[in-house]
């Protein structure tokens, strides 16, 4: 994480940054990792498909805090993953937050790729276009399923607390995010700071979502 | 066309297709089948019998089929589906998207592309988005985005299906245009007869997973193997009969108790054999000594679709059909009921042992 000098930013700019990039990279990793799955559980058959089809699926309707949990055994000191040393720290969130928004990523790629027309791929393939090619038509072709996959991963891994505070501990300066301090600062009655931060929350998920959505809107327009 | 067949350019050997399993399990084998440079073969055959599994295989999309089966061109090879899909964006863009990656200077890709959007007519709705296209400006659209490839094979799925009669007959002129011009092999799969045998050079007829028979246009229309065969290719008058003289260079064959139908077929007497007359070939007997006549039949209906009239005709238990020009003489004339005699030149009847 940047260095960031909490006693030139205030405290609640400094945890927005914080939140902002650890989602922002929690966000870029599920989509490097989700579309490509998404797009060849899409586009191919194979005898384990259907298995991990239904994975997606039972993985896009998990509850967070289970994720959370298994995040916390694997990566706890005495942990298979304890060795890395990631427990309480921001890496320990983003690879959770990652977690939570692959299957989301996965599965409304998968979506997207289903909703083509059944002979799209044979029908690019016989103009003899190149696969790396073929993939860039494929993805724009699909682009708008892909933002709504963007906007329902961001907005699962920006509404999340229980997981992330359950690996990254909720420590100031190092792991505190505005949903887990909102958590905090309500648990202690301090409902004054709480709603500040949940007015920025909030903020920043509708300038996100808004900007996605002009993007949605105007690229259907256009067709 | 008219180009004399030469050079193959795309030809199967062995071929064999698997599709589905268990009750719909599918095989189609042709033992060899060969399209040559410039030619138009057109593949016929009742629904189920692998057409479209054939077309899918000889552009070499099927994966069950061994790459070795099928020989291509140099030059590329494209296969324009019963359904085309519109990429989104423009039409030329669509046209576009089939040269990315091949390396085509942008003058010469810009040129390209005009060139197809001009040759299919589409050249107006070069800025419109591809996916508000009507089914034939759609179908035009996959025809200029496969020219614009130069290929040198073309296989077409049903490329009139779908279309009104003026769409037809103005994308098969276009199309046939096209095909002359750039001297395409194509190989087609249609149920439309009357559109297939305006462009065919050869016919393959398949059924029920087999290359049943494959030749020269007149050859496969005149001399079909099977009654089957000569169903699909629109020898509707099939009946069975039997050999029961010969007389100077005639065979006599009786399909009903005292109607004969004579042939130039050389058959022994007494063995069991199917004869066909093609539609055209059936005449109404009038008196102008127009072929041999066979005996009487009854009118029993006349349909027409403002060019032909197609007669049915009734003999005992038989039906037969024989084509009019419509609005003029018999056709304007004739009613259900009306007692015909019919007339056939021997050379124009086709026999075969059953």
């Amino acid at each position: 994480m940047p260095s960031m000098d909490d006693t030139m930013l205030s405290p609640l700019l400094t945890i927005t940054l914080r939140t902002l990039w650890i989602c922002g990279s929690a966000l870029i990793l599920a989509l490097l990792v989700g579309v490509p799955i998404g797009i060849a559980l899409g586009s191919r058959q194979f005898v384990s498909r259907g298995l991990l089809v239904s994975s997606v699926n039972a993985g896009m309707g998990a509850p967070p805090v289970v994720v959370g949990l298994i995040g916390s055994i694997l990566l706890a000191r005495s942990g298979p993953l304890g060795e890395l040393e990631l427990i309480y720290t921001p890496y320990a969130m983003i690879l959770t937050s990652t977690a939570i928004a692959l299957p989301l990523v996965i599965g409304l790629t998968l979506a997207a790729v289903g909703s083509l027309d059944a002979e799209w791929d044979l029908q690019v393939r016989t103009l003899g276009i190149g696969r790396r090619w073929r993939i860039w038509l494929l993805v724009r072709e699909i682009r708008m399923g892909l933002l709504a996959a963007i906007i329902a991963a961001m907005g699962g891994i920006l509404s999340e607390v229980g997981a992330v505070r359950m690996v990254g501990g909720n420590i100031e300066g190092e792991t505190r995010v505005l949903t887990t301090a909102i958590m905090m600062h309500t648990s202690m009655g301090e409902y004054e700071e709480a709603l500040g931060q949940a007015a920025v929350l909030v903020g920043n998920m509708l300038v996100l979502a808004g900007l996605l959505t002009w993007i949605q809107q105007s690229g259907r327009s256009r067709g | 066309m008219s180009t004399t067949p030469n050079r193959v350019a795309l030809s199967a050997h062995a071929l064999l297709c698997r599709r589905g399993h268990g009750a719909d399990r599918f095989e189609l084998r042709v033992d060899r089948l060969d399209l040559h440079a410039g030619e138009v073969l057109v593949i016929l055959g009742p629904n189920g019998a692998g057409k479209s599994t054939l077309l899918r295989a000889l552009a070499g999309l099927d994966r069950s089929v061994d790459p070795r089966a099928i020989r291509g061109p140099q030059g590329p090879t494209t296969l324009v589906f019963q359904r085309p899909t519109a990429l989104s964006g423009s039409v030329e863009g669509n046209v576009r998207a089939a040269l990315l990656g091949k390396g085509v200077p942008e003058a010469e890709r810009r040129d390209r592309v005009h060139r197809a959007l001009d040759r299919f007519d589409i050249l107006p709705l070069a800025r419109h988005d591809a996916r508000t296209l009507s089914g034939g400006e759609l179908r035009r659209l996959a025809l200029a985005r496969a020219f614009v490839l130069e290929p040198e094979v073309l296989l077409l799925d049903e490329p009139f299906d779908d279309l009104d009669a003026a769409g037809q007959r103005h994308l098969s002129l276009d199309l046939q245009e096209a095909i002359r011009e750039t001297g395409v092999a194509v190989a087609m799969v249609t149920h439309d007869l009357r559109r297939a045998l305006l462009l065919a050079d050869r016919i393959a007829v398949l059924s029920h997973g087999e290359l049943a028979q494959h030749g020269p246009r007149d050859e496969v229309l005149s001399h079909p193997d099977t009654p089957e065969i000569a169903h699909t290719v629109g020898m509707t008058n099939v009946s069975p009969g039997r050999v029961v003289r010969r007389e100077e260079d005639l065979s006599w064959i009786e399909i009903e108790a005292g109607f004969e139908v004579p042939t130039t077929a050389t058959l022994d007497v007494g063995v069991d054999a199917w004869i066909g007359i093609r539609p055209e070939h059936l005449k109404l007997d009038v008196g102008r000594g127009d072929g041999r006549p066979i005996g009487k039949a009854v009118v029993e209906s006349l349909v027409s679709d403002g060019l032909a009239s197609v007669v049915t005709l009734r003999v005992h238990d038989r039906r037969f059909t024989t084509h009019l020009l419509s609005g003029r003489g018999l056709a304007r004339r004739l009613r259900p009921g009306d007692p015909v005699s019919l007339a056939v030149q021997p050379d124009q009847v086709h026999a075969r042992l059953s």
